[in-house]
């Protein structure tokens, strides 16, 4: 507005309106204001009147669609419930597996040293250096080896089966995650539609909103190392930039 | 040797600490944040210090530059285990006094390099 520069009344006005009331005219002094003054008011009506009708023609082209509604009330908090059990079923997965290979370890250790302990004796028989005495107990410990080593290969199976199940969590958190980004995607889209009908985006404002807020903040798993300037994507450039730095 | 994994996963606390003991390192405990894990380090006695870097509360680098900080805790040896992998991260906990810096997802035999390197500089 030129209200500084350009004063609201000018010297004619001015210069009528002392003179009215010098005289004690005020009927012309009141009239020579309300002349002064409507002016200013008709140009802000217009401009109220040009922002109503711009608002009214706004709110009828946005069709108010009830899946916004929806997304608000029931689709976030649902993918939020969503994510979390994404973490619940990984987890799991995780701890089923390592439980897993918790009780396979020792079964396998066990059937390692068994062969270790008949080694020498065996090697005696294959060299024909046995003695009756040796052979027979040789005899009884390979069946008794060979009958742990039954159950034990069994229950190693059923324990790769586990491992095997427990894999499951990449199906289902992929179906659920799959879901999840449909729902941000429509929330994009119900934003960017806001977006175009109410307002201008500033573009500064949009570009400054973008910068990360703290660039020495913990980002989590980097997921487009490759195509990124900032980040290594994997361990060897690590290596490289920290020697490159005398580390 | 006494070793404490951070990290606010217990998964990744639990596979940390199996690969550890492969490594022959059956002393371990664990903490779920930095601020967890300082005040058993000022009152325990670890030698080792593997930690992560996002987690609530306090952060491994900020924890990192506790330990460095602290009379008692400032000469032991840190390894960061994180999916942070910003060069300008790296550089700010080589800066911080970070003995090793391995990025998620690891080996186990990367695991073993670093630990290898770590122990070797000392002796």
């Amino acid at each position: 507005m030129s209200e500084e520069t350009n004063p609201q009344i000018s010297l004619e006005d001015a210069k009528a309106l002392v003179e009215a009331l010098e005289a004690g005219d005020n009927a012309s002094a009141n009239m020579i204001l309300r002349e002064v003054t409507s002016k200013e008011h008709g140009e802000l009506f217009g401009e109220v009147g040009k922002l109503t009708r711009q608002l009214h023609d706004s709110l009828s082209n946005f069709q108010l669609d009830p899946k916004i509604a929806n997304l608000a009330s029931d689709d976030i908090p649902d993918a939020k419930e969503r994510l979390n059990y994404v973490m619940k079923v990984t987890e799991d997965a995780a701890n089923k597996t390592m439980d897993a290979i918790d009780t396979g370890l020792p079964l396998t250790d066990k059937i390692n040293s068994d062969i270790v302990k008949l080694k020498p004796e065996w090697d005696k028989l294959m060299q024909r250096q046995i003695e009756l005495g040796e052979f027979k107990s040789l005899c009884y410990s390979i069946n008794e080896f060979m009958e742990s080593a039954e159950t034990d290969s069994a229950k190693i199976h059923a324990i790769m089966t586990e491992i095997l199940l427990a894999q499951d969590f990449q199906d289902l958190t992929g179906q659920v995650i799959k879901r999840v980004i449909e729902l941000v995607k429509e929330v994009e889209e119900s934003l960017i539609h806001l977006l175009t009908v109410f307002g201008e985006p500033n573009q500064n404002t949009a570009n400054e909103a973008k910068k990360p807020v703290d660039n020495n903040g913990a980002e989590g798993p980097i997921i487009d190392a490759e195509t990124r300037e900032d980040a290594v994507s994997n361990q060897d450039e690590v290596d490289d930039l920290l020697s490159s730095l005398g580390f | 040797m006494k070793i404490l994994v951070v990290d606010d996963f217990s998964t990744m606390r639990r596979i940390i600490k199996n690969l550890l003991r492969d490594l022959g390192f059956t002393n371990v405990s664990e903490a779920d944040d930095g601020s967890t894990a300082l005040p058993m380090l000022q009152n325990g006695d670890f030698d080792f210090v593997v930690t992560d870097w996002n987690m609530p509360g306090m952060q491994g680098i900020d924890l990192l530059r506790e330990i460095r900080k602290d009379d008692k805790l400032k000469h032991m040896p840190v390894m960061m285990v994180t999916a942070e992998a910003k060069k300008e991260q790296i550089v700010a906990a080589a800066q911080a006094g970070v003995n090793g810096y391995i990025v998620k997802p690891f080996t186990a035999a990367t695991l073993k390099g670093k630990l290898d390197k770590i122990f070797e500089r000392l002796e």
